[in-house]
C-alpha cells in the first residue's frame, strides 16, 4: 500500500490515468440507472438533436440519446478489453511458462508459433480472424486475443527462464514436486509484475482494435451499444450532426489513454534504471 | 554479411510455414461448410459443388495446403469471389497507392517523431517534455478512424482546404505509369493531376504518421535519456565537447539505432492502421480491398491480403536487420 501512495506521488500521468478511469468507471456504472433513457429504444421526431439540456450529448438518427448509449457501450468496450485481455492473458502465460520452463523442442515449436502470429500486423490478423469465424463481438474478442496472446507469451517465458534457475526452484524441482504445481506456485507468482503491466499496457490495445473491429462491422452487431460500433453507425451523418461520431470516438480515446497513461507510468516503476529518475 | 542474410532467410523458414498454415486455415475457420455459409441457405447443390471446388474445398486438407503452397510459388493468390479476377492482379494493381501512402507516412513520421523525442529527452521533465509525453500518448491511443474523423471535418468540411477523400479529383484524367499517381503526374508533364495527388496524400498520410511519430518519439525520448546516462557521454563531456556535438554526435547516433527496429515493426502495425485509414478516406489501396472483401466475404481475397501484409512485415524486418549491420561496426562485426 506504501509502495502504491509512493508510486502515485510519483507519477502525475499515472494519477491523470486513473481519474479518467474512474470517472469513465463511475459513469458506465451510476450512469445507466440514473439515465431516464434506454440505450436501445427509437424517438425518431427528435433524431439527430443537436446538444441540449434533456440531451447532452444530442441524439442519434434514431433519436437515441447519445451520452446513454455511450454509457452502456462502456459497459461493453471495457467489459470487452478486460475479456480479451484475460483471454490473451490465460493463453499467452500458459504456453509461455511452458516454453521458458520446459525448454528444449517444445519451447522451439511454441516459440516459432509465437514468431509467426508476431509476423502478422495485429490489426490484420484479428479482421481475418473475426472474418473467417463470423461477425459477432464472441469472435472480435477470440480474434484479438489470439493476437496479443503473444506478447504475454514473450514476456512470460522470459520470465520464467530468469525465475526457473533461482535457488528455490531448483529445491522445488529436487523435492519432486510435479511440475504444474512449480510453474503455478512458484514460477507464475514471482513472474507476475511484468505480467501485470503488460496486462495494463494491452488494455489499451484490446480496447483499440476490438473498437477496431467494430467499427468495420466485425465487432458488436446493432443495436448493442459499444463505442467503435456506434462511431460506424453515425459516420454518415458526421457533417451535418458531429456529436454523434465523434463523442463515442472520444470516449474511446480517453478509455485507451487512461490504460495507457497507468501501464506506462508501471513500466517505468518496474524499469530499475528510470525509477531511479523518478525518486 | 552474404552469410548472415543467408542464416537470416534459412530462420525465416519455420516462421513463414506456419504463416503459410494460419493463411491457409482462414477458409477452413469459417464454422460449417464454408461454401455452404458462404452461399447462404437458399443455393443449389450444384452452385455449393462448384464453389467447393473453386476454393479446392473438395480434396483432403493436405492436398489442398500442396495446392496452396504451390499456386502461391507460382504467384497465385486463387481468384476472387466477387470479380472473377486473379488476387494477385488485383492487389498489384492497388500496391502503389498504399505503398506511396506508408513510406509518407514513415518519412513524416520520422521528420516529427525523432526531433520531438530528441528535445524531450535533451530537458527531461520539463514543460515541453511533459507536454510531447502527454501529446504522444494520445497519439498512440487515438483510434486511427477517430483522427481521420476529426481532420476530414477541420480540413475537409469546414475550411475547405483539402480533399475529404479519394486519390485524385474525379474531374482530372491522368495516365498511369508507375502506378504512383504523384510520380506519374511529374512523369507525364500532368503537374496539376501531381497536385491534386498530393493534395489527396495529406489527410489520409497526417492519420498514419500521426501513431508512428508519437511511438517513436516516446521511444527515442527514453532510449536517449539511457544512452546520456552511459559513461563515454560522461567522457565526451569530459573532454570538452559541445553540448550539440554530444547530444547530436554521442547520443542521438547511439539512440537512433534501436529506433530503426521501432521503426520497422510499427510499420507493420501502420499497415494494419492502413485498413481503416484507407476505408475511411476511399483510398483505393491493398487495406480498402481486404475492407471491401471482408464486407463480400470474398475469402481469397481476404487470404491473400493477409498474406501480402505478413509479407511486407517480415521483409520489413529482414531490412531493418540489415539496416543495422551496415550502420552499427559491432553487428556487422557480429554478423561476418
Amino acid at each position: 500500500m506504501r509502495e502504491l501512495l509512493t508510486f502515485l506521488r510519483r507519477n502525475t500521468l499515472a494519477v491523470v490515468g486513473l481519474v479518467i478511469l474512474v470517472a469513465l468507471i463511475g459513469l458506465i456504472t451510476i450512469g445507466p440507472p440514473v439515465s431516464p433513457y434506454a440505450p436501445t429504444k427509437l424517438d425518431i421526431l427528435h433524431k439527430l438533436e443537436a446538444p441540449t439540456f434533456a440531451h447532452w450529448l444530442g441524439t442519434d438518427a434514431f433519436g437515441r440519446d447519445v451520452l446513454t448509449r455511450i454509457m452502456y457501450g462502456g459497459r461493453a468496450t471495457l467489459t470487452i478489453g478486460v475479456g480479451v485481455v484475460a483471454i490473451a492473458f490465460v493463453i499467452g502465460v500458459f504456453f509461455g511458462m511452458l516454453a521458458g520452463f520446459a525448454g528444449g523442442w517444445l519451447d522451439s515449436i511454441i516459440m516459432r508459433i509465437v514468431d509467426a502470429i508476431l509476423a502478422f500486423p495485429a490489426l490484420v490478423l484479428a479482421i481475418a480472424l473475426a472474418a473467417a469465424f463470423g461477425p459477432s463481438l464472441q469472435n472480435a474478442m477470440l480474434a484479438v486475443a489470439v493476437t496479443l496472446a503473444p506478447q504475454f507469451a514473450r514476456v512470460a517465458r522470459s520470465q520464467a527462464l530468469s525465475i526457473s534457475v533461482k535457488p528455490y526452484v531448483e529445491a522445488a524441482i529436487s523435492l519432486g514436486l510435479p511440475t504444474h504445481r512449480i510453474l503455478l506456485r512458484y514460477i507464475f507468482v514471482n513472474g507476475l509484475g511484468p505480467l501485470l503491466v503488460q496486462s495494463t499496457l494491452a488494455l489499451g490495445s484490446a480496447i483499440l482494435q476490438t473498437a477496431s473491429l467494430g467499427f468495420l462491422g466485425l465487432g458488436a452487431q446493432p443495436p448493442l451499444a459499444e463505442w467503435g460500433a456506434d462511431v460506424s453507425a453515425n459516420l454518415q451523418f458526421v457533417r451535418s450532426a458531429a456529436w454523434v461520431a465523434l463523442a463515442p470516438g472520444m470516449a474511446i480515446l480517453l478509455a485507451v489513454l487512461s490504460f495507457n497513461l497507468i501501464g506506462d507510468s508501471l513500466a517505468d516503476w518496474f524499469n530499475p534504471r528510470r525509477r531511479n529518475e523518478l525518486e | 554479411m552474404a552469410s548472415f542474410i543467408i542464416r537470416r532467410l534459412i530462420a525465416l523458414i519455420p516462421v513463414m510455414c506456419i504463416v503459410l498454415v494460419i493463411v491457409f486455415s482462414l477458409v477452413r475457420l469459417i464454422p460449417g461448410d464454408p461454401a455452404v455459409t458462404l452461399l447462404g441457405p437458399g443455393a443449389a447443390q450444384e452452385q455449393i459443388d462448384a464453389l467447393r471446388a473453386q476454393l479446392d474445398l473438395d480434396q483432403p486438407v493436405i492436398l489442398q495446403f500442396a495446392n496452396y503452397v504451390f499456386g502461391l510459388l507460382q504467384g497465385d493468390l486463387g481468384f476472387s469471389l466477387k470479380s472473377g479476377q486473379p488476387v494477385t492482379n488485383e492487389i498489384l494493381m492497388r500496391l502503389p497507392a498504399t505503398i506511396e501512402l506508408s513510406v509518407l507516412a514513415v518519412i513524416v513520421a520520422i521528420i516529427f517523431g525523432i526531433p520531438i523525442g530528441v528535445l524531450s529527452a535533451v530537458r527531461p521533465n520539463s514543460i515541453f517534455d511533459h507536454i510531447t509525453r502527454v501529446v504522444s500518448l494520445i497519439g498512440v491511443s487515438m483510434p486511427a478512424f477517430l483522427l481521420a474523423l476529426i481532420l476530414q471535418l477541420i480540413f475537409a468540411t469546414y475550411l475547405g482546404w483539402l480533399p475529404v477523400s479519394g486519390r485524385m479529383s474525379s474531374f482530372l484524367t491522368a495516365e498511369t505509369v508507375t502506378g504512383f499517381a504523384i510520380l506519374d503526374g511529374i512523369i507525364t508533364g500532368n503537374f496539376a493531376a501531381a497536385w491534386s495527388a498530393v493534395q489527396h496524400l495529406v489527410l489520409p498520410t497526417a492519420v498514419l504518421a500521426a501513431f508512428l511519430a508519437a511511438t517513436l518519439g516516446r521511444f527515442v525520448r527514453n532510449t536517449m535519456l539511457d544512452v546520456m546516462g552511459e559513461d563515454f557521454i560522461r567522457t565526451a563531456r569530459a573532454k570538452g565537447l559541445r553540448r550539440s556535438d554530444v547530444v547530436l554526435n554521442h547520443g542521438l547516433r547511439n539512440s537512433l539505432l534501436p529506433a530503426i527496429t521501432v521503426i520497422g515493426l510499427k510499420f507493420a502495425e501502420m499497415l494494419g492502421g492502413a485498413i481503416l485509414t484507407e476505408t475511411i478516406f476511399a483510398w483505393p489501396g491493398i487495406g480498402r480491398y481486404m475492407f471491401e472483401a471482408i464486407k463480400n466475404r470474398d475469402y481469397p481475397v481476404i487470404q491473400g491480403t493477409t498474406l501480402v501484409f505478413a509479407l511486407i512485415f517480415v521483409l520489413t524486418s529482414i531490412i531493418v536487420d540489415l539496416l543495422y549491420g551496415v550502420l552499427d561496426p559491432r553487428v556487422r562485426k557480429r554478423m561476418e
